[in-house]
């Protein structure tokens, strides 16, 4: 024991040294369409990584819940001179990986290629192609359409999905979040092809689009990329700015009586939007009381004192707009309640004190794991395409750990009691809780 | 948690196994440095100076196809007590540490080993390797710890098979493939196994199998190989190799004619699981065959454009979604597997008779030279693209030594996968993918429903 507390004053007094490892070179410019860029150059391994997104998640989806879901996955389904196959064929010849998906806030799409010019240039072509010229093909839409109808059909059935669906509803009600980004049943069979095409002409356009890349690839020919890829596409306008939603104004329960063996439980209420100031305080704190796997409160408390669980986390999930808070955690049926009180107990004490050592703690896990974030290719993208898409400041990444570094536990515990209302929450369980 | 990649990472390792390979010429292969300690240890270190960063992973071969009856799962119990403190390490130190550090750590159990990793900034890995080396010899198992975990492990099944209808029909599928080998076993454990595990079982897996000389020490990232030697020596260095008396060799009985069952359950989606035994790089007589395979599995599945996608998805809309999947590494041998589920108004028969209309194709037929072609480009892309990760990298370094294949296998992967003709996948389709190999597992809705019918009134009006 002696040999290892020797080591923890080591640990503690490399903070400042892990500070200044950390530095990602994030360059970014506009496109002559007027796209915003972001570009990492990584010239380690000879590959490269391009995400284009849009503000057209399932937040612009009105009256039909699953359209923006339904958009993002046939764009690829055929252009002007391809079918569906030529294009999977196309990319898979080059050895090229090509994907889109749609989330709440927005739909991407993403390439990853091999940087030799004979497999990147035809793979780019491609991509242009798809993201300027698609034709959403009937008989694949309708083939897809069922399939989707299917899934959901299913998803009826697992205790997980029917707790998330539930979460989401009671917490945004009338609020474009509300819905899942894959829909509903009712709604996706309503959907028509013509209405995938109106949602691309309006959406899919430069004003709302953002170009992402890292790779082994310099300035001016990141620069060529993200000009090929946006060139063709409509100028258009911005989406507008989302409705801010409401807070629960009572706490809530609800319990949906399914026949599981275990109970899926979550307990939340609305966090903080991307950017808010408070946001370092409060994902400190949830990193201490559920965020941090077998260092955090919760698991201490639910699993590794009373065996209660597998797993039980918290997170934030900030968004455009408020993103939620929760923890959540599977228990069998008959220890549902008791798990309950638990957590309910765990998250009052941390929201009235913490030991001063568990901020040390905390602030060393997060301040030294920085670098393990930012470890590949693929990581580093996914942080300067968030960072792009809700306007962050471009030394986000750096910033970081300095502003952890700087939090009190009294910023902390102040961040907490102005956000999160332990009488105004929802609880959810999906199952036959006892 | 802790073993939450558990269940996914066989696939995983299967992926790998299928997508990488070869040194190419587009880029410079780090050298992979080897040894071993003198007490037994197996070193693998390989170097990657992208981020100053080090994963260390330690490999047991020990894992659920180890197990006897009665005893199944408890590979995976005795991971989760790893967790559990030392003599001189109290119970969850280990990890307070790591999190201190701002590590990731966790670990994993498969049907063939028991693995353990730590991702950390490289000023780390001599105290990481000191406490890792520290629980391989003096684990503390005590009752007080045991019981509550035992429940962990319970929630873990419930979580991840019970509440699952594909889940269990993929542990009843193993269980009926396979009727005499180990392989059988579900890798968490049955429930009546788990309830029945006393503390001395674990004592005595632990005694049995954790020693130096029955384990790999895999370390990527920012560090020289020579210093991790020197930190091996210091640390696992100290403690003695013990006597490993490997499993007896169990073999499979020979199939002899086609196996199925049914599962029902409360699912609206009917499912489908066709498997043959085939044989995999440590069983195989003829490695090419192994490599034709692994090309074949590609050619069905591969990407979105392969054969099972393009063709009862998308032209003969028949399964709603597909997939083909060749586990190459396994130590008592593979199951070349199709899962699948039907379309709406497409009964499961019909899918089953596709299915095997698509293997009879490649029986009948010679596979394009094109589609060979795009199976080459996709794992020769596949090899760099793995190295952006440095754990998947120690991920298929420690799975292939833990089942005694060479630590380079996947080095030279695209290479042997280069030498498969159209002919040998053509004859190896009509060895392997032959009717009386074949074990199908089928599950069907039962007509019932978890849900049910009425909310509470004062919940109706915000359900979904």
């Amino acid at each position: 024991m002696k040999k290892i507390m020797h080591v923890l004053v080591f640990a503690i007094g490399s903070i400042v040294f892990s500070l200044s490892q950390a530095s990602i070179d994030i360059q970014t410019w506009q496109t002559a369409k007027g796209v915003k860029v972001l570009f990492v150059e990584a010239p380690q391994l000879p590959m490269v990584d391009i995400e284009v997104s849009f503000d057209a998640g399932s937040a612009r989806d009105a009256s039909q819940p699953g359209l923006a879901n339904l958009t993002s996955a046939l764009l690829s389904a055929g252009t002007k001179q391809k079918d569906e196959q030529q294009i999977s064929i196309g990319f898979n010849n080059l050895g090229a990986q090509f994907g889109g998906q749609a989330s709440r806030d927005s739909a991407s799409f993403n390439l990853r290629s091999l940087t030799r010019e004979n497999l990147l240039s035809p793979a780019l072509d491609l991509f242009a192609e798809v993201l300027a010229q698609p034709t959403f093909p009937k008989a694949i839409f309708e083939r897809d359409q069922a399939r989707l109808i299917q899934a959901l059909k299913q998803r009826e059935e697992q205790p997980n999905q029917v707790a998330s669906l539930a979460f989401w509803q009671a917490l945004y009600a009338d609020h474009p979040y509300a819905h899942p980004t894959a829909g509903n049943i009712e709604s996706v069979q309503a959907i028509k092809p013509r209405d995938l095409k109106a949602f691309y002409q309006r959406y899919y356009v430069a004003k709302n689009a953002q170009v992402s890349i890292v790779g082994a690839i310099d300035r001016k020919q990141a620069e060529q990329i993200a000009e090929h890829l946006t060139r063709s596409l409509k100028t258009g306008e911005p989406a507008p700015a989302l409705l801010t939603p409401k807070p629960l104004q009572t706490a809530q329960t609800e319990v949906v009586d399914f026949s599981s063996a275990q109970t899926h439980y979550m307990l939340g209420q609305l966090g903080v939007e991307r950017g808010h100031p408070d946001y370092y305080a409060l994902f400190l704190g949830n990193h201490l009381l559920g965020g941090s796997g077998f260092g955090s409160l919760l698991v201490e408390e639910v699993r590794e004192k009373r065996g209660l669980v597998y797993s039980v986390y918290s997170y934030f999930a900030p968004m455009r707009v408020a993103g939620p808070w929760l923890i959540g955690l599977s228990t069998q049926n008959s220890q549902a309640l008791e798990a309950d009180q638990v957590v309910k107990q765990t998250l009052q004490d941390f929201m009235t004190d913490f030991s001063d050592e568990k901020l040390t703690d905390i602030k060393s896990n997060l301040i030294g794991g920085w670098p393990l974030r930012l470890d590949s290719n693929s990581k580093i993208l996914g942080y300067i395409s968030m960072i792009g898409f809700y306007d962050l400041p471009l030394d986000y990444l750096d910033a970081f750990p300095r502003h952890i570094e700087a939090l009190t536990k009294q910023d902390v515990l102040d961040a907490w009691q102005r956000h999160i209302q332990a009488d105004k929450m929802l609880t959810l369980m999906v199952g036959q809780p006892e | 948690m802790k073993s939450k990649l558990m269940r996914s990472v066989s696939p995983i390792i299967s992926g790998i196994v299928l997508l990488t390979g070869l040194s190419l010429s587009v880029m410079a292969q780090a050298e992979l440095f080897e040894t071993t300690l003198e007490n037994g240890l197996q070193v693998v270190v390989k170097q990657d100076t992208r981020a100053p960063i080090v994963v260390h992973q330690i490999w047991y071969k020990v894992g659920a196809n180890y197990e006897p009856n009665g005893l199944t799962g408890v590979s995976h119990m005795l991971e989760h007590m790893m967790f559990k403190g030392t003599d001189s390490v109290e119970p969850g130190q280990f990890s307070k540490r790591v999190s201190q550090m701002g590590g990731r750590e966790n670990a994993f159990t498969s049907a063939n080993y028991t693995a353990y990793f730590q991702v950390v900034g490289t000023q780390h890995l001599e105290e990481v390797m000191t406490l890792e080396s520290d629980r391989m010899a003096n684990l503390s198992l005590t009752n007080k710890q045991f019981q509550p975990e035992r429940n962990v492990v319970k929630q873990e099944r419930l979580w991840s098979v019970e509440d699952r209808p594909s889940s269990k029909l993929f542990e009843q599928f193993k269980a009926t493939a396979y009727l005499s080998s180990p392989e059988r076993n579900p890798v968490i454990g049955w429930m009546k196994d788990i309830e029945n595990y006393e503390l001395q079982d674990l004592k005595d897996w632990y005694r049995q199998w954790y020693a130096p000389n029955n384990a790999t020490l895999v370390v990527v990232g920012d560090v020289d190989p020579q210093t991790v030697v020197k930190l091996a020596q210091k640390t696992y260095g100290v403690y003695p190799p013990r006597t490993i008396n490997p499993p007896k060799s169990q073999f499979e009985l020979e199939q002899q004619g086609q196996r199925r069952f049914e599962l029902k359950d409360a699912t609206p989606v009917p499912n489908i699981i066709m498997g043959y035994h085939a044989p995999s790089l440590v069983t195989a007589q003829d490695l090419q065959e192994v490599y034709a395979l692994a090309v074949l599995a590609s050619v069905l599945d591969g990407d979105d454009s392969a054969r099972l996608t393009q063709s009862l998805v998308r032209d003969q809309k028949i399964a709603s979604s597909i997939g083909a999947f060749y586990r190459s590494t396994g130590r008592l041998g593979a199951q070349f597997l199709f899962s699948a589920q039907p379309q709406a108004e497409v009964d499961i028969e019909t899918l089953e008779a596709a299915i095997l209309a698509e293997i009879e194709r490649l029986q009948n037929e010679p596979i394009q030279p094109a589609e060979l072609a795009r199976v080459l480009a996709q794992a020769e892309a596949q090899y760099v693209y793995q190295q952006d990760s440095i754990q998947s990298q120690a991920n298929s370094i420690g799975s292939m030594v833990s089942v005694g294949l060479p630590a380079d296998t996947m080095q030279h992967w695209v290479e042997n996968l280069r030498s498969v003709t159209p002919e040998q996948i053509q004859a190896v389709a009509k060895k392997v993918l032959h009717a009386d190999n074949l074990t199908v597992g089928i599950l069907r809705p039962s007509g019932e429903t978890n849900r049910k019918p009425t909310p509470k009134p004062e919940f109706s009006g915000r359900m979904h």
